[in-house]
Protein backbone atom coordinates (compact mmCIF):
# COMPACT_ATOMS: atom_id res chain seq x y z
CA UNK A 1 0.00 0.00 0.00
CA UNK A 2 2.88 2.08 0.99
CA UNK A 3 5.30 1.29 -1.67
CA UNK A 4 2.14 2.02 -4.21
CA UNK A 5 1.57 5.13 -3.30
CA UNK A 6 5.17 6.03 -3.02
CA UNK A 7 5.61 4.69 -6.54
CA UNK A 8 2.62 6.91 -7.72
CA UNK A 9 3.81 10.18 -6.09
CA UNK A 10 7.20 9.43 -7.66
CA UNK A 11 5.81 9.18 -11.35
CA UNK A 12 3.86 12.33 -10.52
CA UNK A 13 6.95 13.73 -8.81
CA UNK A 14 8.90 12.50 -11.79
CA UNK A 15 6.62 14.36 -14.91
CA UNK A 16 6.59 17.05 -12.56
CA UNK A 17 10.27 17.43 -12.20
CA UNK A 18 10.88 17.10 -16.35
CA UNK A 19 8.85 20.52 -16.52
CA UNK A 20 10.41 22.14 -13.31
CA UNK A 21 13.74 21.11 -15.27
CA UNK A 22 12.39 22.67 -18.38
CA UNK A 23 11.76 25.44 -16.88
CA UNK A 24 14.47 26.34 -15.32
CA UNK A 25 16.35 25.97 -18.67
CA UNK A 26 15.73 29.19 -20.42
CA UNK A 27 17.35 30.93 -16.16
CA UNK A 28 20.45 28.76 -16.74
CA UNK A 29 21.02 29.91 -20.41
CA UNK A 30 20.52 33.80 -19.64
CA UNK A 31 22.96 33.13 -16.59
CA UNK A 32 25.20 31.10 -18.42
CA UNK A 33 25.40 33.59 -21.33
CA UNK A 34 25.36 36.92 -19.58
CA UNK A 35 25.22 35.90 -16.05
CA UNK A 36 22.29 37.93 -15.30
CA UNK A 37 19.99 36.69 -12.91
CA UNK A 38 16.33 36.92 -14.32
CA UNK A 39 14.67 37.60 -11.09
CA UNK A 40 11.20 38.12 -13.07
CA UNK A 41 11.43 34.54 -14.33
CA UNK A 42 8.53 33.45 -12.11
CA UNK A 43 6.45 36.11 -14.36
CA UNK A 44 7.13 34.75 -17.33
CA UNK A 45 5.82 31.17 -16.14
CA UNK A 46 2.81 32.91 -15.26
CA UNK A 47 2.56 34.55 -18.82
CA UNK A 48 2.59 31.24 -20.24
CA UNK A 49 0.00 29.95 -18.62
CA UNK A 50 -2.27 32.35 -19.10
CA UNK A 51 -1.63 32.00 -22.93
CA UNK A 52 -2.37 28.44 -22.58
CA UNK A 53 -5.29 29.27 -20.86
CA UNK A 54 -6.58 32.15 -23.11
CA UNK A 55 -6.01 29.32 -26.30
CA UNK A 56 -7.95 27.10 -24.42
CA UNK A 57 -11.05 29.29 -23.06
CA UNK A 58 -11.21 32.35 -25.41
CA UNK A 59 -10.40 30.90 -28.73
CA UNK A 60 -11.44 26.76 -27.96
CA UNK A 61 -8.27 25.52 -29.11
CA UNK A 62 -6.35 22.69 -28.07
CA UNK A 63 -3.37 24.30 -25.39
CA UNK A 64 -1.04 21.82 -27.85
CA UNK A 65 -1.05 25.49 -30.08
CA UNK A 66 -0.24 26.98 -27.37
CA UNK A 67 3.07 25.80 -27.08
CA UNK A 68 4.63 27.21 -30.43
CA UNK A 69 3.06 30.73 -29.96
CA UNK A 70 4.45 31.05 -26.52
CA UNK A 71 7.44 30.58 -27.70
CA UNK A 72 7.42 32.94 -30.20
CA UNK A 73 5.28 35.26 -27.53
CA UNK A 74 8.38 35.15 -25.50
CA UNK A 75 10.79 35.23 -27.93
CA UNK A 76 9.74 38.19 -29.21
CA UNK A 77 8.82 39.93 -25.14
CA UNK A 78 12.53 38.93 -24.95
CA UNK A 79 14.24 40.81 -27.69
CA UNK A 80 12.65 43.77 -26.59
CA UNK A 81 13.16 43.46 -23.47
CA UNK A 82 16.67 43.06 -24.44
CA UNK A 83 16.77 45.63 -26.92
CA UNK A 84 15.35 48.06 -25.22
CA UNK A 85 17.10 47.26 -21.15
CA UNK A 86 18.70 44.25 -20.85
CA UNK A 87 21.18 44.79 -23.70
CA UNK A 88 21.90 47.99 -22.01
CA UNK A 89 23.19 46.74 -18.32
CA UNK A 90 25.76 43.95 -20.16
CA UNK A 91 28.37 45.62 -18.43
CA UNK A 92 27.23 47.35 -15.49
CA UNK A 93 26.80 46.22 -11.90
CA UNK A 94 24.79 42.95 -11.34
CA UNK A 95 22.10 45.01 -8.82
CA UNK A 96 21.20 47.30 -11.62
CA UNK A 97 20.34 44.10 -13.38
CA UNK A 98 18.83 42.38 -10.89
CA UNK A 99 16.83 45.70 -10.42
CA UNK A 100 15.68 45.58 -14.54
CA UNK A 101 14.46 41.73 -14.38
CA UNK A 102 12.34 42.38 -10.96
CA UNK A 103 10.52 45.27 -12.49
CA UNK A 104 10.22 43.27 -15.67
CA UNK A 105 8.51 40.58 -13.48
CA UNK A 106 6.51 43.39 -12.19
CA UNK A 107 5.18 45.31 -14.89
CA UNK A 108 4.40 41.22 -16.77
CA UNK A 109 2.41 40.74 -13.67
CA UNK A 110 0.19 44.03 -13.69
CA UNK A 111 -0.41 43.75 -17.51
CA UNK A 112 -1.51 40.46 -17.15
CA UNK A 113 -4.01 41.27 -13.96
CA UNK A 114 -4.99 44.29 -16.01
CA UNK A 115 -5.72 42.07 -19.04
CA UNK A 116 -7.24 39.32 -16.97
CA UNK A 117 -8.23 40.35 -13.65
CA UNK A 118 -6.80 39.64 -10.27
CA UNK A 119 -9.13 36.52 -9.34
CA UNK A 120 -7.81 32.78 -9.85
CA UNK A 121 -8.59 31.20 -12.91
CA UNK A 122 -8.33 27.85 -14.02
CA UNK A 123 -9.65 25.20 -16.67
CA UNK A 124 -10.03 21.79 -17.31
CA UNK A 125 -8.46 20.17 -20.35
CA UNK A 126 -9.34 16.28 -20.28
CA UNK A 127 -8.33 13.86 -23.20
CA UNK A 128 -8.72 10.82 -20.90
CA UNK A 129 -6.45 8.89 -18.34
CA UNK A 130 -4.33 5.71 -18.12
CA UNK A 131 -4.35 3.58 -15.41
CA UNK A 132 -1.21 2.07 -14.54
CA UNK A 133 -0.47 -0.35 -11.65
CA UNK A 134 -0.06 1.83 -9.03
CA UNK A 135 -1.78 5.07 -10.02
CA UNK A 136 -3.75 6.93 -12.72
CA UNK A 137 -2.34 9.41 -14.55
CA UNK A 138 -4.07 12.10 -16.92
CA UNK A 139 -3.13 11.96 -20.47
CA UNK A 140 -2.13 15.49 -20.42
CA UNK A 141 0.67 14.94 -17.82
CA UNK A 142 1.94 12.31 -19.95
CA UNK A 143 1.86 14.81 -23.01
CA UNK A 144 3.50 17.51 -20.73
CA UNK A 145 6.37 14.74 -19.70
CA UNK A 146 6.89 14.11 -23.67
CA UNK A 147 6.77 17.55 -24.66
CA UNK A 148 9.65 18.55 -21.84
CA UNK A 149 11.72 15.94 -22.43
CA UNK A 150 11.84 17.11 -26.60
CA UNK A 151 12.15 20.43 -25.68
CA UNK A 152 15.52 19.23 -23.77
CA UNK A 153 16.59 17.15 -26.92
CA UNK A 154 16.04 20.20 -28.86
CA UNK A 155 18.09 22.49 -27.13
CA UNK A 156 20.47 19.70 -26.80
CA UNK A 157 21.09 19.19 -30.44
CA UNK A 158 20.84 22.58 -30.88
CA UNK A 159 23.68 23.80 -28.50
CA UNK A 160 25.32 20.63 -29.82
CA UNK A 161 25.08 20.46 -33.30
CA UNK A 162 24.45 24.50 -35.18
CA UNK A 163 26.78 26.74 -35.39
CA UNK A 164 25.07 29.22 -33.30
CA UNK A 165 24.37 26.91 -30.23
CA UNK A 166 28.20 26.09 -30.42
CA UNK A 167 28.99 29.82 -30.70
CA UNK A 168 26.76 30.11 -27.36
CA UNK A 169 28.65 27.71 -26.10
CA UNK A 170 31.63 29.26 -26.40
CA UNK A 171 30.37 32.76 -25.03
CA UNK A 172 29.21 30.47 -21.92
CA UNK A 173 32.78 28.73 -21.42
CA UNK A 174 35.10 32.19 -22.38
CA UNK A 175 33.70 35.66 -23.65
CA UNK A 176 36.77 37.11 -24.66
CA UNK A 177 37.76 33.59 -26.35
CA UNK A 178 34.42 33.80 -28.33
CA UNK A 179 35.56 37.72 -28.74
CA UNK A 180 38.90 36.34 -30.34
CA UNK A 181 37.05 33.88 -32.44
CA UNK A 182 35.58 36.16 -34.12
CA UNK A 183 32.20 35.56 -32.40
CA UNK A 184 29.28 38.39 -32.23
CA UNK A 185 29.10 38.29 -28.33
CA UNK A 186 26.59 40.96 -28.27
CA UNK A 187 24.42 38.81 -30.74
CA UNK A 188 24.87 35.85 -28.21
CA UNK A 189 23.59 37.95 -25.35
CA UNK A 190 20.29 39.17 -27.21
CA UNK A 191 19.97 35.49 -28.71
CA UNK A 192 20.74 33.38 -25.27
CA UNK A 193 17.91 36.39 -23.80
CA UNK A 194 15.37 35.80 -26.13
CA UNK A 195 15.20 32.16 -26.77
CA UNK A 196 15.33 31.71 -22.72
CA UNK A 197 12.48 33.63 -22.58
CA UNK A 198 11.08 31.80 -25.16
CA UNK A 199 11.69 28.57 -23.34
CA UNK A 200 10.10 29.95 -20.15
CA UNK A 201 7.04 31.51 -21.52
CA UNK A 202 6.88 28.13 -23.03
CA UNK A 203 7.33 26.57 -19.69
CA UNK A 204 3.94 28.11 -18.61
CA UNK A 205 2.03 26.33 -21.14
CA UNK A 206 3.46 22.73 -20.59
CA UNK A 207 2.82 23.45 -16.25
CA UNK A 208 -1.12 23.99 -17.30
CA UNK A 209 -0.65 20.22 -18.57
CA UNK A 210 -0.14 19.11 -15.23
CA UNK A 211 -2.36 21.84 -13.43
CA UNK A 212 -4.37 23.73 -15.02
CA UNK A 213 -6.19 25.19 -11.84
CA UNK A 214 -5.57 28.32 -9.40
CA UNK A 215 -3.52 30.35 -12.35
CA UNK A 216 -3.46 34.32 -11.36
CA UNK A 217 -1.04 36.94 -12.23
CA UNK A 218 0.76 36.53 -8.74
CA UNK A 219 1.92 32.78 -8.85
CA UNK A 220 5.32 33.08 -10.54
CA UNK A 221 7.11 33.70 -7.02
CA UNK A 222 7.09 29.88 -5.88
CA UNK A 223 8.32 29.22 -9.55
CA UNK A 224 11.18 31.77 -9.34
CA UNK A 225 12.02 30.40 -6.03
CA UNK A 226 11.75 26.75 -7.55
CA UNK A 227 13.93 27.53 -10.05
CA UNK A 228 16.67 29.25 -8.67
CA UNK A 229 16.52 26.24 -6.19
CA UNK A 230 16.77 23.73 -9.22
CA UNK A 231 19.42 26.14 -11.22
CA UNK A 232 21.78 25.58 -7.80
CA UNK A 233 20.96 22.53 -8.06
CA UNK A 234 22.09 21.23 -11.54
CA UNK A 235 24.72 23.66 -11.75
CA UNK A 236 24.32 27.76 -12.40
CA UNK A 237 24.95 28.08 -16.26
CA UNK A 238 24.18 24.55 -17.55
CA UNK A 239 21.03 24.46 -19.30
CA UNK A 240 20.99 20.18 -19.08
CA UNK A 241 22.37 20.58 -15.48
CA UNK A 242 18.95 22.34 -15.07
CA UNK A 243 16.92 20.02 -16.37
CA UNK A 244 18.63 16.91 -14.33
CA UNK A 245 18.28 19.53 -11.16
CA UNK A 246 14.45 19.83 -11.85
CA UNK A 247 13.61 15.58 -12.03
CA UNK A 248 15.73 15.42 -8.56
CA UNK A 249 13.60 18.32 -7.08
CA UNK A 250 10.47 17.03 -8.68
CA UNK A 251 11.38 13.50 -7.02
CA UNK A 252 12.54 14.28 -3.84
CA UNK A 253 9.18 17.11 -3.09
CA UNK A 254 6.50 14.48 -4.37
CA UNK A 255 8.47 11.36 -2.69
CA UNK A 256 9.02 12.69 0.71
CA UNK A 257 5.62 14.20 0.66
CA UNK A 258 4.48 10.57 0.85
CA UNK A 259 7.34 9.64 3.65
CA UNK A 260 5.86 12.86 6.06
CA UNK A 261 2.60 11.69 5.82
CA UNK A 262 3.35 8.86 7.32
CA UNK A 263 4.63 10.47 10.05
CA UNK A 264 1.57 11.31 12.69
CA UNK A 265 1.12 14.99 13.94
CA UNK A 266 2.88 16.78 11.09
CA UNK A 267 1.87 18.69 8.42
CA UNK A 268 3.39 16.59 5.53
CA UNK A 269 3.47 19.67 2.61
CA UNK A 270 5.25 22.44 4.35
CA UNK A 271 8.23 19.95 5.44
CA UNK A 272 8.60 18.85 2.13
CA UNK A 273 10.16 22.50 1.30
CA UNK A 274 12.52 21.82 4.05
CA UNK A 275 13.45 18.28 2.84
CA UNK A 276 14.19 19.50 -0.91
CA UNK A 277 16.63 22.89 0.78
CA UNK A 278 18.16 19.68 3.01
CA UNK A 279 18.92 17.62 0.01
CA UNK A 280 20.35 21.01 -1.63
CA UNK A 281 22.19 21.59 0.63
CA UNK A 282 24.39 18.32 0.53
CA UNK A 283 24.79 18.29 -2.95
CA UNK A 284 26.30 21.36 -2.98
CA UNK A 285 28.50 19.93 0.30
CA UNK A 286 29.29 17.42 -2.10
CA UNK A 287 29.75 18.93 -5.48
CA UNK A 288 29.95 23.11 -4.98
CA UNK A 289 29.11 23.84 -8.25
CA UNK A 290 26.01 21.70 -8.60
CA UNK A 291 25.40 18.58 -10.79
CA UNK A 292 26.59 19.73 -14.29
CA UNK A 293 28.20 23.07 -12.94
CA UNK A 294 31.33 24.24 -14.16
CA UNK A 295 33.32 26.43 -12.10
CA UNK B 1 52.15 67.50 -52.92
CA UNK B 2 53.18 64.92 -55.52
CA UNK B 3 56.25 63.66 -53.01
CA UNK B 4 53.28 63.52 -49.93
CA UNK B 5 51.25 61.57 -52.56
CA UNK B 6 53.70 59.17 -54.07
CA UNK B 7 55.01 58.49 -50.29
CA UNK B 8 51.04 58.03 -48.94
CA UNK B 9 50.81 55.32 -51.48
CA UNK B 10 53.69 53.69 -51.20
CA UNK B 11 52.91 53.69 -47.39
CA UNK B 12 50.07 51.99 -47.85
CA UNK B 13 51.52 49.26 -49.98
CA UNK B 14 53.63 48.46 -47.07
CA UNK B 15 51.51 49.64 -44.01
CA UNK B 16 49.45 46.64 -42.22
CA UNK B 17 48.55 48.56 -39.26
CA UNK B 18 48.72 52.17 -38.59
CA UNK B 19 47.82 53.55 -34.93
CA UNK B 20 47.47 57.57 -34.94
CA UNK B 21 46.94 59.04 -31.87
CA UNK B 22 45.43 56.69 -30.19
CA UNK B 23 43.39 57.33 -26.91
CA UNK B 24 41.60 55.15 -24.46
CA UNK B 25 41.52 53.52 -21.42
CA UNK B 26 38.92 52.23 -18.63
CA UNK B 27 36.22 54.91 -17.73
CA UNK B 28 37.25 57.66 -16.09
CA UNK B 29 40.72 56.38 -16.56
CA UNK B 30 42.77 56.96 -19.03
CA UNK B 31 45.15 54.94 -19.65
CA UNK B 32 46.67 55.53 -23.60
CA UNK B 33 47.94 59.26 -24.15
CA UNK B 34 48.10 59.34 -27.86
CA UNK B 35 49.81 56.54 -29.07
CA UNK B 36 51.29 56.32 -32.44
CA UNK B 37 52.84 52.83 -34.13
CA UNK B 38 53.31 51.24 -37.31
CA UNK B 39 53.44 47.55 -38.36
CA UNK B 40 54.69 46.92 -41.86
CA UNK B 41 53.87 44.13 -43.77
CA UNK B 42 54.94 40.20 -43.06
CA UNK B 43 57.07 42.44 -40.35
CA UNK B 44 57.50 40.59 -36.42
CA UNK B 45 56.62 44.13 -33.94
CA UNK B 46 57.27 44.53 -30.73
CA UNK B 47 56.00 46.59 -28.13
CA UNK B 48 57.63 46.42 -24.69
CA UNK B 49 57.85 48.60 -21.60
CA UNK B 50 56.79 48.03 -17.73
CA UNK B 51 54.15 46.97 -16.33
CA UNK B 52 50.97 49.01 -16.72
CA UNK B 53 52.72 50.88 -19.43
CA UNK B 54 49.38 50.41 -21.21
CA UNK B 55 50.56 47.67 -23.83
CA UNK B 56 47.54 45.22 -23.06
CA UNK B 57 45.27 48.28 -23.17
CA UNK B 58 47.04 48.89 -27.17
CA UNK B 59 46.21 45.53 -28.14
CA UNK B 60 42.97 45.33 -26.66
CA UNK B 61 42.14 48.42 -28.26
CA UNK B 62 43.12 47.79 -31.42
CA UNK B 63 41.32 44.28 -31.50
CA UNK B 64 38.04 46.42 -29.94
CA UNK B 65 37.42 44.46 -26.91
CA UNK B 66 38.41 48.32 -25.42
CA UNK B 67 36.80 50.87 -27.04
CA UNK B 68 39.14 54.02 -28.41
CA UNK B 69 38.31 56.87 -27.15
CA UNK B 70 40.00 59.29 -29.98
CA UNK B 71 42.68 59.09 -32.39
CA UNK B 72 42.46 56.41 -35.40
CA UNK B 73 43.34 53.05 -36.55
CA UNK B 74 44.45 52.07 -40.01
CA UNK B 75 44.64 48.63 -41.28
CA UNK B 76 45.75 48.08 -44.40
CA UNK B 77 45.38 51.70 -45.19
CA UNK B 78 41.24 51.16 -44.44
CA UNK B 79 39.72 52.98 -41.32
CA UNK B 80 38.38 50.56 -38.63
CA UNK B 81 38.53 52.81 -35.76
CA UNK B 82 34.99 52.53 -34.81
CA UNK B 83 34.41 48.38 -36.50
CA UNK B 84 33.35 45.59 -34.00
CA UNK B 85 35.72 42.81 -32.89
CA UNK B 86 33.63 40.29 -35.00
CA UNK B 87 34.31 42.28 -38.15
CA UNK B 88 38.05 42.97 -37.62
CA UNK B 89 38.26 39.37 -37.16
CA UNK B 90 36.62 38.68 -40.41
CA UNK B 91 39.24 41.02 -41.96
CA UNK B 92 41.68 39.13 -40.54
CA UNK B 93 42.93 40.75 -37.47
CA UNK B 94 43.00 38.77 -34.67
CA UNK B 95 44.23 38.70 -31.00
CA UNK B 96 45.66 35.93 -28.52
CA UNK B 97 44.75 37.60 -25.10
CA UNK B 98 46.60 37.60 -21.72
CA UNK B 99 45.88 34.41 -20.25
CA UNK B 100 44.61 32.90 -23.21
CA UNK B 101 41.26 32.63 -22.69
CA UNK B 102 40.00 29.25 -23.98
CA UNK B 103 37.19 26.99 -23.55
CA UNK B 104 38.12 25.02 -20.46
CA UNK B 105 35.82 21.96 -20.84
CA UNK B 106 36.22 21.89 -24.85
CA UNK B 107 38.90 19.94 -26.44
CA UNK B 108 41.61 20.89 -28.06
CA UNK B 109 39.84 20.28 -31.58
CA UNK B 110 36.85 21.75 -30.66
CA UNK B 111 38.83 24.93 -29.43
CA UNK B 112 40.80 24.90 -33.09
CA UNK B 113 37.98 24.61 -34.75
CA UNK B 114 35.96 27.71 -32.93
CA UNK B 115 38.89 30.04 -33.81
CA UNK B 116 37.33 29.05 -37.68
CA UNK B 117 34.35 30.40 -36.86
CA UNK B 118 33.67 32.93 -39.62
CA UNK B 119 32.44 31.50 -42.92
CA UNK B 120 35.34 32.48 -44.63
CA UNK B 121 38.01 30.54 -42.54
CA UNK B 122 35.62 27.52 -41.87
CA UNK B 123 35.95 26.82 -45.31
CA UNK B 124 39.84 26.61 -45.24
CA UNK B 125 39.64 24.49 -41.92
CA UNK B 126 40.80 21.40 -43.25
CA UNK B 127 43.86 23.65 -44.68
CA UNK B 128 44.36 25.13 -41.51
CA UNK B 129 44.60 21.85 -39.03
CA UNK B 130 47.81 20.88 -40.81
CA UNK B 131 49.14 24.38 -40.75
CA UNK B 132 48.51 24.65 -36.97
CA UNK B 133 49.57 20.59 -36.42
CA UNK B 134 52.71 21.27 -38.24
CA UNK B 135 53.18 24.44 -36.24
CA UNK B 136 52.52 22.64 -32.96
CA UNK B 137 53.44 18.92 -33.52
CA UNK B 138 51.84 17.41 -30.23
CA UNK B 139 48.97 19.42 -30.66
CA UNK B 140 47.96 16.44 -32.37
CA UNK B 141 48.19 14.03 -30.00
CA UNK B 142 46.40 15.90 -27.71
CA UNK B 143 43.00 16.74 -29.74
CA UNK B 144 40.62 15.02 -28.21
CA UNK B 145 41.73 16.12 -24.89
CA UNK B 146 40.12 19.07 -22.92
CA UNK B 147 42.00 22.11 -22.90
CA UNK B 148 41.90 22.62 -19.06
CA UNK B 149 44.18 19.85 -18.83
CA UNK B 150 46.51 20.69 -20.67
CA UNK B 151 50.39 22.24 -19.76
CA UNK B 152 50.33 26.09 -20.11
CA UNK B 153 53.00 25.61 -22.96
CA UNK B 154 50.65 23.22 -24.46
CA UNK B 155 47.58 25.66 -23.57
CA UNK B 156 49.57 28.47 -25.31
CA UNK B 157 50.09 26.50 -28.12
CA UNK B 158 46.56 26.28 -28.26
CA UNK B 159 45.40 29.69 -28.39
CA UNK B 160 48.36 30.79 -30.98
CA UNK B 161 46.88 27.82 -33.29
CA UNK B 162 43.04 28.86 -32.39
CA UNK B 163 44.47 32.47 -33.74
CA UNK B 164 45.42 30.88 -37.25
CA UNK B 165 42.36 28.93 -37.61
CA UNK B 166 41.05 32.45 -38.40
CA UNK B 167 43.38 32.44 -40.88
CA UNK B 168 44.47 35.83 -40.29
CA UNK B 169 46.55 38.75 -41.71
CA UNK B 170 48.25 40.35 -38.58
CA UNK B 171 48.46 38.21 -35.06
CA UNK B 172 48.91 40.24 -31.74
CA UNK B 173 49.89 38.11 -28.93
CA UNK B 174 49.13 39.66 -25.72
CA UNK B 175 52.63 38.37 -23.34
CA UNK B 176 52.81 34.94 -25.17
CA UNK B 177 55.53 33.76 -22.79
CA UNK B 178 53.87 34.57 -19.53
CA UNK B 179 54.64 31.95 -16.93
CA UNK B 180 55.81 29.65 -19.24
CA UNK B 181 59.31 27.61 -18.86
CA UNK B 182 62.15 28.89 -20.48
CA UNK B 183 62.41 25.92 -23.06
CA UNK B 184 58.83 26.72 -24.34
CA UNK B 185 59.74 30.42 -24.42
CA UNK B 186 62.29 29.55 -27.18
CA UNK B 187 59.08 27.09 -28.84
CA UNK B 188 56.63 29.69 -28.56
CA UNK B 189 58.73 32.56 -30.36
CA UNK B 190 59.94 30.13 -32.79
CA UNK B 191 56.60 29.37 -33.62
CA UNK B 192 55.71 32.82 -34.57
CA UNK B 193 59.13 33.41 -36.69
CA UNK B 194 58.00 30.79 -38.77
CA UNK B 195 54.45 31.72 -38.71
CA UNK B 196 56.02 35.42 -40.59
CA UNK B 197 58.07 32.73 -42.87
CA UNK B 198 55.82 30.28 -44.02
CA UNK B 199 52.38 32.22 -44.35
CA UNK B 200 53.81 35.61 -44.60
CA UNK B 201 51.70 36.84 -41.48
CA UNK B 202 52.74 40.64 -39.44
CA UNK B 203 52.55 39.97 -35.99
CA UNK B 204 52.43 42.44 -32.95
CA UNK B 205 53.34 41.36 -29.95
CA UNK B 206 53.87 43.11 -26.30
CA UNK B 207 56.18 41.47 -24.09
CA UNK B 208 58.01 40.94 -20.74
CA UNK B 209 61.25 39.37 -21.70
CA UNK B 210 62.94 41.84 -23.40
CA UNK B 211 65.53 39.88 -24.30
CA UNK B 212 64.34 37.03 -26.56
CA UNK B 213 61.37 40.11 -27.85
CA UNK B 214 64.63 41.74 -29.24
CA UNK B 215 66.06 38.61 -31.12
CA UNK B 216 63.34 38.21 -33.05
CA UNK B 217 61.43 41.49 -33.82
CA UNK B 218 62.43 43.73 -36.81
CA UNK B 219 61.35 46.68 -35.49
CA UNK B 220 60.61 47.96 -31.70
CA UNK B 221 58.48 50.37 -29.69
CA UNK B 222 59.23 51.10 -26.45
CA UNK B 223 56.05 52.39 -23.85
CA UNK B 224 55.67 54.08 -20.70
CA UNK B 225 52.62 55.71 -19.17
CA UNK B 226 50.12 55.62 -22.22
CA UNK B 227 52.90 56.49 -25.19
CA UNK B 228 55.53 55.74 -27.07
CA UNK B 229 59.08 56.53 -25.56
CA UNK B 230 61.54 54.84 -28.17
CA UNK B 231 61.26 53.32 -31.08
CA UNK B 232 64.02 51.42 -33.73
CA UNK B 233 65.17 48.22 -34.67
CA UNK B 234 66.42 46.02 -32.47
CA UNK B 235 70.24 47.30 -32.89
CA UNK B 236 69.05 50.93 -32.23
CA UNK B 237 67.46 49.86 -29.23
CA UNK B 238 70.44 48.14 -27.44
CA UNK B 239 72.33 51.38 -28.47
CA UNK B 240 69.75 53.35 -26.52
CA UNK B 241 71.35 52.75 -22.90
CA UNK B 242 69.82 54.83 -21.27
CA UNK B 243 66.58 54.05 -22.60
CA UNK B 244 67.21 50.60 -21.82
CA UNK B 245 67.83 51.29 -18.52
CA UNK B 246 64.48 53.32 -17.43
CA UNK B 247 61.99 51.61 -19.26
CA UNK B 248 63.42 47.47 -19.71
CA UNK B 249 65.71 47.61 -16.74
CA UNK B 250 68.15 45.70 -18.97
Amino acid sequence: MLLQQLSGNLTQGLILGAIYGMATMGLNLIFGVMKIVNVGHGAFIMLGTFVSFAIFTYLGLTPIVAIPLAFIVGFALGSLFFYFIIGKLTNAPELNSLLATFAIGMLIEEVTKFIFGSEWRGFTWDVGRVTLPFTVLPITKIYAFIISILVVIALYLWLRMTRSGTALRAVVEDKEGARVCGINVDRMYALSFSIGIGLTVMSGVILTFFISVGLNPYMGGAYTLRAFVIAVLGGLGSPLGAFFGGVIFGLVENGSYTLLSLIPGIEPFSLTRFVTFFILLIILLVRPTGLLGVK
Amino acid sequence: MIRGLLRFTLGRESEMLKVDNLESGYRPMQVLWGLNLEVKKGSITSLLGPNGAGKSTTLKTVFGSVLPWNGKILYEGMDITELPTHSKVEKGIVLVPEGRHLFPNMTVKENLIMGAYSEEAAKRQVESFELVYSLFPVLKERTKQRASSLSGGEQQMVAIGRALMVRPKIMMLDEPSQGLAPRLVIQVFEAIERMRGEIGLSVLFVEQNVETSLDISDYVYIMHEGSIKAEGTPKEIRALTDIREAYLGV
